[in-house]
């Protein structure tokens, strides 16, 4: 083929690519301002925002009953931030103790990284076996957590690794042999060094979690986390209002991606006016 | 900030670079080990308990420590699980190549046509963006979109290319397919548009001077430069799609079982150590995969 038509064709290829992608939620976002009457699907027979309100509990009570999202979104929350907490310490402890060389230094590392392959599905069943073994009662503070962890601390690990791999160890040594301490060390040179990386790492960790499934789905015992609410409209018909909730989990998710951005801009805006010229790790 | 830590009295004994070495091995194995033991005690351990319970004695609504390979047996002379077997790998050969066919293209033009490097950042953020909105909302998605009176059926019937809504689109093979190639293949293109990219882009041009066509430049350097990025795709789309079963469960209308849908199944109805013997096959044809891919190439050194 004329390589001149190529580029072209691989663009307009691209754009359908993307198409596909967004696709089913821009048809999800639009189904969720059906009217009260409408059903899942097309034509809308009236906009309105009837679904976002009957989510929120705010219409009279109807045939199709509310979704149970008030609790399971608190529970999913500060499953997240504890998860988040968590494996953010791991993963920059490890890092850190990657940038020693070490004996054993590549099972290690591929211990840590199977924690984000191994399916879900199977760790669950291990854990629920566990803890029905050594008779331990299965909830998404204690048996979900810990299984959190151990699929997002492998992403804060790697996250963090990328910004050891490239930040100056020198740096920290002047500062300890000009007689700064450990902790002053710590708070000013490596701290605004690997904090991109912490932030990039809490976003990864705090979203994974938040939207982890199949890892809860045996763990979580008989409290639900958000995603296993949502699961559990799966078995039955569903209505616009899980496409409503669809939209506004999405806009939440945005707003954390924005407040991650902000964040960094403040940060690297601070860093290089501190800094100087010195090109700063992001 | 007046305390002094470091003022440390020199040893006589052993030199003191050798000290330093030692003192900071030990650093790192402390600093490692809560990680490593997390690891262990939540990942590595639960696994075994997987095997192990896989050989237990199943009754009918419990479990007993009494070794058997009675579960094993019945898995394996049962039609039901072993057609599970030939259905995962069927959904992951389609899905593995239905990802490479339809990621490669969006790979390379991302990294090899797109020259702005802002604008290639900005073509990868959008086919990240997707992955801000749950998982489970993503799937459920596929459901106004391929069902009888959903988008696409609309639409042919709005173009007059079907006078019937098409109802192979959902609750189908096909929509599995489709949905589980949707999700993850940008799990393709990330790594391959990674590849590509950081081919020097001093190779092409010398190729090109010396008169070498675009398919011959594509098969000779682009194609085999690619190739890690291939595998890693590989190894992420596999490992997704082996141990999926939230896709098959919303999409195929129970048409679809897959080994992941009998482990959620049997737990449903208290069969663990049924669901173990699955967990159990699962693990092993995901190990091979992984094996085969890493034979191709060394994912550390790549990374």
């Amino acid at each position: 083929m004329e390589v001149r038509l190529l580029r072209p064709a691989l663009a307009i290829y691209a754009g359908i690519f993307l198409l596909f992608l967004y696709g089913p939620m821009i048809v999800l976002a639009i189904l969720s301002f059906q009217s009260q009457g409408g059903g899942p699907q097309f034509p809308i027979q009236e906009w309105s925002t009837y679904w976002y309100r009957h989510l929120l509990g705010l219409t009279e009570t109807s045939r199709v009953s509310q979704l149970p999202v008030g609790d399971s979104l608190i529970r999913s929350l500060v499953l997240a931030f504890m998860t988040t907490v968590v494996s953010v310490t791991l993963g920059t402890m490890s890092a850190e103790a990657f940038r020693t060389r070490f004996k054993g230094s590549g099972p290690v590392f591929y211990l840590i990284i199977l924690g984000m392959m191994v399916p879900g599905v199977l760790v669950g069943l291990g854990v629920a076996l566990l803890a029905n073994f050594l008779d331990i009662g299965r909830a998404w503070w204690s048996t979900s957590f810990v299984l959190h962890v151990v699929y997002t601390f492998p992403f804060a690990f790697l996250v963090m690794l990328a910004i050891f791999n490239r930040f100056d160890r020198s740096v920290e040594e002047a500062s300890l042999s000009l007689g700064v301490s450990p902790a002053q060390t710590f708070r000013r040179v490596t701290f605004p060094l690997i904090f991109p990386g912490v932030l990039s790492a809490m976003l990864f960790s705090f979203t994974l979690s938040y939207d982890e499934f199949s890892r809860t789905l045996f763990t979580s015992g008989g409290d639900l986390t958000l995603p296993l609410s949502i699961y559990g409209t799966f078995s039955v018909e569903i209505y616009p209002n899980v496409f409503a909730f669809g939209v506004l989990t999405t806009l939440f998710s945005f707003t954390l991606l924005a407040i991650y951005g902000v964040l960094m801009k403040r940060f690297t805006a601070r860093s290089k006016s501190r800094f100087g010229g010195q090109e700063d790790a992001q | 900030m007046t305390t002094m830590t470091n003022d440390v009295p020199a040893k006589p004994a052993a030199s003191p670079a050798v000290e330093r070495e030692a003192k900071d091995r030990r650093r790192a194995l402390l600093l490692l080990s809560p990680g490593v033991l997390w690891m262990v005690l939540f990942m590595l351990l639960p696994l075994g308990m997987v095997i192990y319970v896989s050989f237990w004695t199943q009754t009918t609504f419990a479990i007993e420590p009494t070794l058997t390979t009675d579960s094993w047996e019945r898995f394996l002379s049962s039609s039901t699980y072993l057609t599970a077997i030939g259905t995962t790998l069927k959904a992951w050969l389609i899905v593995l190549v239905a990802t490479i066919v339809i990621g490669y293209p969006v790979a390379l033009f991302i990294g090899l046509f797109v020259k702005s490097q802002t604008l290639q950042t900005a073509l990868l953020v959008a086919c990240v963006i997707p992955f801000w909105t749950s998982f489970l909302i993503r799937v459920i998605a596929w459901r106004p979109m391929l069902g009888t009176e959903g988008a696409i059926n609309n639409i042919l019937m709005e173009l007059g290319l079907v006078s019937e809504p098409l109802t192979f689109l959902l609750f189908s093979e096909f929509s599995v397919y489709v949905g589980m190639t949707q999700i993850y293949c940008v799990f393709m293109v990330g790594p391959i548009t990674f590849m590509i990219a950081r081919i020097d882009a001093s190779v092409i041009e010398a190729a090109r001077d010396l008169g070498a066509s675009f398919s011959t430049i594509f098969f000779r350097i682009v194609l085999p430069l690619s190739m890690p990025g291939v595998v890693v795709g590989t190894i992420f789309v596999s490992v997704m799609v082996l141990g999926e079963f939230a896709t098959a469960a919303s999409l195929s209308g129970r048409k679809v079982n897959l080994l992941g849908n009998i482990i959620v199944s049997q737990v449903g109805s208290l069969k663990w150590a049924f669901a173990a013997v699955a967990g159990v096959v699962l693990t092993i044809i995901i190990s091979t995969v992984i094996t085969l891919a890493l034979r191709v190439v060394d994912l550390r050194k790549e990374m």
